[in-house]
């Protein structure tokens, strides 16, 4: 760029602090509201619920409890990492001992905003990303010393161009095919890049030991993850939005904590198994949801649609990237070196990875496999393919799976919405339409 | 001097010895067996001693038929197989050496160069005092069938839980990741070459062993010097095991325990290749030296190149061996993630668990450490099946976590 604009000129429109603040409160307070709400038809759809929810719905609120505990971190001089998209290597922030929050954004109001910028065929994640760091609606995303954006697909590489406009961004390009060797070296030396960034921020050396804590504790908190799905694999021990919920609160929760509170959560359902206990009557629809990632807290339009319908249908599984994908996956280390460490760690993000901004030779083969597994696995009645417009990746990818899915009999509905709240209307009589032909099915 | 570097040996061998003794019943009582990886290494240390038993129980002595003693390793040295006296001994796919006498199993690469080249004919062997009753090819017959038996039935198994260099070397990699330095890689492109290379070894010794014993083989004689009795015929009576690497270790093994003289192993001078002893060749030494060095940089490195382990995926991973083989590694497509585990654990760098689609996945690299199937973290993804039954199955590890 030329340098008389160098620095000067940025992607939003300057706003005075009076008007920022003034849309900031009003946003906060809708978004107390949407999350007190969604809490509040959970509870209703599962009176009750385990004892332990209580922590997750705490930790679910963006400016309670957990904000607090960050603010008093970040006074004490830790550092805040944010990251957009799951390639980010949390376990590099956690060995440098700062905080590691996911920062995409799921608030609908922000999404209007960021309309304002960009134009309404982006994606609304990124739209509504924008928003917030327009009005500094999210609190994690305020704090964050840094950002790691991942460049997996269009939006997100221009976003990181428009956040770096206020914020320290710090880019990571996974390559787009995961199978040749060089692509591969590609990313390990993006990781490595990112792992120097991150020590020079914190002014704490990751050390070969720091690093295998660091692993240790996200390979317990994927250990408890597991443990969880696993219990969802039987009759419906716990409605699919709770363990959105709890899935999703690892994206921003002290992660040794969320182990152990969800490993408390396990001991109580599987009590509830013993006692044959169920969240909804076992015959109930098993709906599997597919797609962009759904954003706590606005974006749990879905999920509440699902589980409130009339028939009612049941999230069994998913395959999200803010779900069940999260920490599904672990980090394999067969020696604990620096340099397989670091190589587990780019292979756990890279290679395990079923986003659709890859594709190989055979297609994304690894996100069919991961959803043939899941359908047999889960007993899924249905699929849900889930896509924001915009997203043009999830939207294309359908075509292949929707006839693999078909070749084995599984019911898949092609859901597409925005970030508005205006088609829940519309929304609840596609989803009713589809939750009964499965019922039909399921009685059958 | 040559006498304390002799009773140095002896002492680092009997050091290694009552360690590895320590190390089995550690693992033993701590209940390590579980573990695959520690299970293999129990297997693979108590592999040895079976193995050298002759080492341990007597009489010493060159293996003859008939048996000379009552010892037990006699009824498996001294062998006699279909009605066929065998006194070089079963011929198992393991690099248990030929050259010293207390093995009770002997390297069918030795065996097959022997056969082809000096012991062509019946009669007394070069040098042994052992008597063959049976002519050269009856005995190559019992060889070859042995070792396609094995391999059909074991594979490469063998390579992974039994090979005593195999041990060696993951001693070697127990020893590097206790100064925690990190392995190398070689490029896949130079792996799948070393793989290719074994074949052309395999063909090499046999064409030299067929040349060196042209004169009894076709009564002609290609190479000077190469009747019974002169030098050159002594030297190359097994042109690949004056080069293999195991070869100096067992020389080692059995001078240390007192069956050989170590005095004249390292003393005797025959000539420039013969430099280090009698047994052992310069060039046996250089390479154990350049292996040993290797060990120390990559996983497993001689299984690479190893013709021995060639020539058992030759009667294993391709038709129609294949459709008999026993043991077999398979991958179960669907709960692949393509995460790249066990393409990074595997010791000898296989690639094709990673590349292939589900099925069979039993490659010609692979020694079956099932490495990968405990490193697997998707539940039954992989597996070894015996006879198309699963008996291991990858699970998720993270269970096992404190």
């Amino acid at each position: 760029m030329a340098t008389e604009f160098e620095g000067k000129i940025k992607s939003t429109p300057e706003m005075s602090p009076k008007e920022i603040e003034e849309m900031r409160s009003t946003m906060e307070s809708v978004s107390r509201k949407v999350i007190a709400e969604n809490i509040e038809r959970m509870k209703k759809t599962w009176p009750n619920r385990p004892k332990t929810m209580q922590y997750f719905d705490e930790i679910s609120n963006f400016f309670g409890k957990r904000l607090e505990e960050i603010r008093a971190q970040k006074e004490a001089d830790k550092k805040i990492i944010g990251y957009s998209c799951m390639f980010a290597p949390i376990e590099l922030i956690l060995a440098a001992d700062a905080i590691p929050v996911r920062i995409d954004s799921g608030w609908y109001d922000a999404a209007k905003l960021g309309d304002t910028i960009v134009a309404v065929e982006v994606c609304p994640v990124i739209r509504s990303t924008i928003g917030t760091q327009m009005v500094n609606l999210s609190p994690y995303l305020e704090l964050s010393d840094a950002i790691i954006i991942s460049l997996t697909c269009d939006g997100r590489t221009k976003l990181s161009e428009i956040l770096r406009d206020d914020k320290t961004v710090w880019t990571m390009c996974p390559p787009r095919m995961k199978d040749s060797p060089h692509s591969r070296k590609l990313w390990v030396e993006e990781v490595k890049a990112i792992k120097e960034k991150i020590e020079d921020l914190t002014g704490t050396e990751i050390t070969r030991k720091r690093l295998r804590s660091a692993i240790e504790l996200t390979q317990r908190a994927s250990k408890a993850f597991r443990r969880f799905q696993k219990i969802r694999k039987g009759n419906p021990v716990i409605m699919g939005r709770d363990a959105m919920l709890v899935n999703q609160t690892s994206m921003w929760d002290d992660i040794k904590r969320w182990t152990q509170k969800t490993e408390e959560l396990c001991d109580e359902l599987k009590n509830r198994i013993a006692q044959k206990k169920w969240a909804c009557p076992p015959d109930t629809p098993r709906v599997m949801v597919t797609g962009t990632p759904m954003i706590w807290p606005d974006s749990w339009k879905i999920p509440n649609l699902i589980e409130e319908a009339n028939p009612q249908g049941v999230l069994v599984v998913d395959e999200l990237c803010s779900g069940d994908r999260l920490l599904y996956d672990p980090v394999g280390v067969d020696e604990w070196t620096m340099s397989d460490m670091m190589d587990a760690v780019a292979e756990r993000y890279l290679l395990a990875s079923t986003c659709p901004c890859f594709t190989s030779e055979h297609g994304n083969d690894d996100r069919i496999n991961w959803l043939l597994d899941r359908i047999k696995e889960y007993r899924v009645d249905g699929v849900i393919y889930y896509v924001l417009r915009g997203c043009i990746l999830y939207a294309m990818e359908y075509a292949r799976i929707k006839r693999i899915l078909e070749s084995i009999d599984v019911p898949v509905y092609y859901l597409d919405t925005e970030y508005t709240r205006e088609d829940v209307g519309q929304m609840k009589t596609r989803v009713e339409a589809f939750l009964e032909m499965l019922e039909t099915r399921v009685a059958l | 001097m040559t006498e304390i570097i002799i009773e140095i040996l002896r002492l680092t061998i009997i050091v290694g010895i009552i360690f590895a003794g320590i190390l089995v019943i550690l693992i033993w009582i701590n209940d390590q067996t579980k573990k695959i990886s520690y299970l293999r290494l129990f297997i693979q240390i108590v592999s040895v001693p079976v193995i050298f038993l002759g080492l341990i129980i007597g009489p010493f002595g060159l293996p003859q038929f008939p048996p000379v003693g009552n010892a037990p390793r006699d009824a498996v040295v001294g062998t006699n197989i279909f009605g066929a006296p065998f006194p070089d001994g079963l011929s198992v796919p393991v690099l248990a050496c030929y050259y010293p006498s207390g093995r009770t199993v002997t390297c069918p690469i030795w065996q097959i160069q022997a056969y082809i080249f000096p012991f062509w004919n019946t009669g007394l062997g070069f040098g042994w005092g052992v008597y063959y009753t049976t002519h050269g090819l009856e005995r190559l017959a019992i060889v070859f069938g042995l070792v396609i038996v094995m391999a059909i039935v074991l594979g490469r198994f063998f390579c992974g839980w039994i090979c005593p260099f195999g041990l060696y070397m993951d001693l070697m990699t127990r020893l590097r990741k206790t100064f925690k330095k990190r392995y190398w890689k070689l490029s896949e492109g130079v792996n799948t070459g070393l793989r290719q290379l074994r074949y052309v070894i395999i063909a090499a010794f046999l064409i030299l062993s067929f040349v060196f014993g042209s004169q009894a083989i076709i009564g002609l004689q290609l190479v000077p010097g190469t009747q019974s009795g002169e030098y050159v015929y002594d030297y190359f009576s097994a042109p690949f095991c004056q080069v293999c690497p195991m070869k100096p270790l067992c020389v080692l093994v059995e001078s240390a325990s007192g069956f050989m003289d170590p005095a004249s192993v390292f003393s005797q001078n025959t000539g420039l290749l013969y430099e280090a002893g009698y047994y052992v060749t310069s060039l046996n030494v250089a390479v154990l030296a350049l292996v040993t060095i290797g060990a120390f940089a990559f996983r497993r490195f001689w299984c690479r190149i190893c013709p021995l382990g060639g020539l058992i995926s030759l009667f294993n991973r391709f038709p129609p061996f294949k459709w008999f083989s026993v043991v077999r590694l398979n991958k179960i497509e669907e709960k692949c993630t393509k995460c790249g585990i066990c393409k990074r654990v595997c010791p000898p760098q296989v690639t094709e668990v990673y590349e292939e689609k589900g099925g069979d996945v039993t490659s010609s690299g692979c020694i079956l450490c099932f490495r990968c199937v405990e490193m697997c973290p998707y539940e039954g993804c992989l597996e070894i099946r015996v006879a198309g039954k699963p008996i291991y199955k990858s699970r998720n590890w993270l269970e096992g976590l404190e």
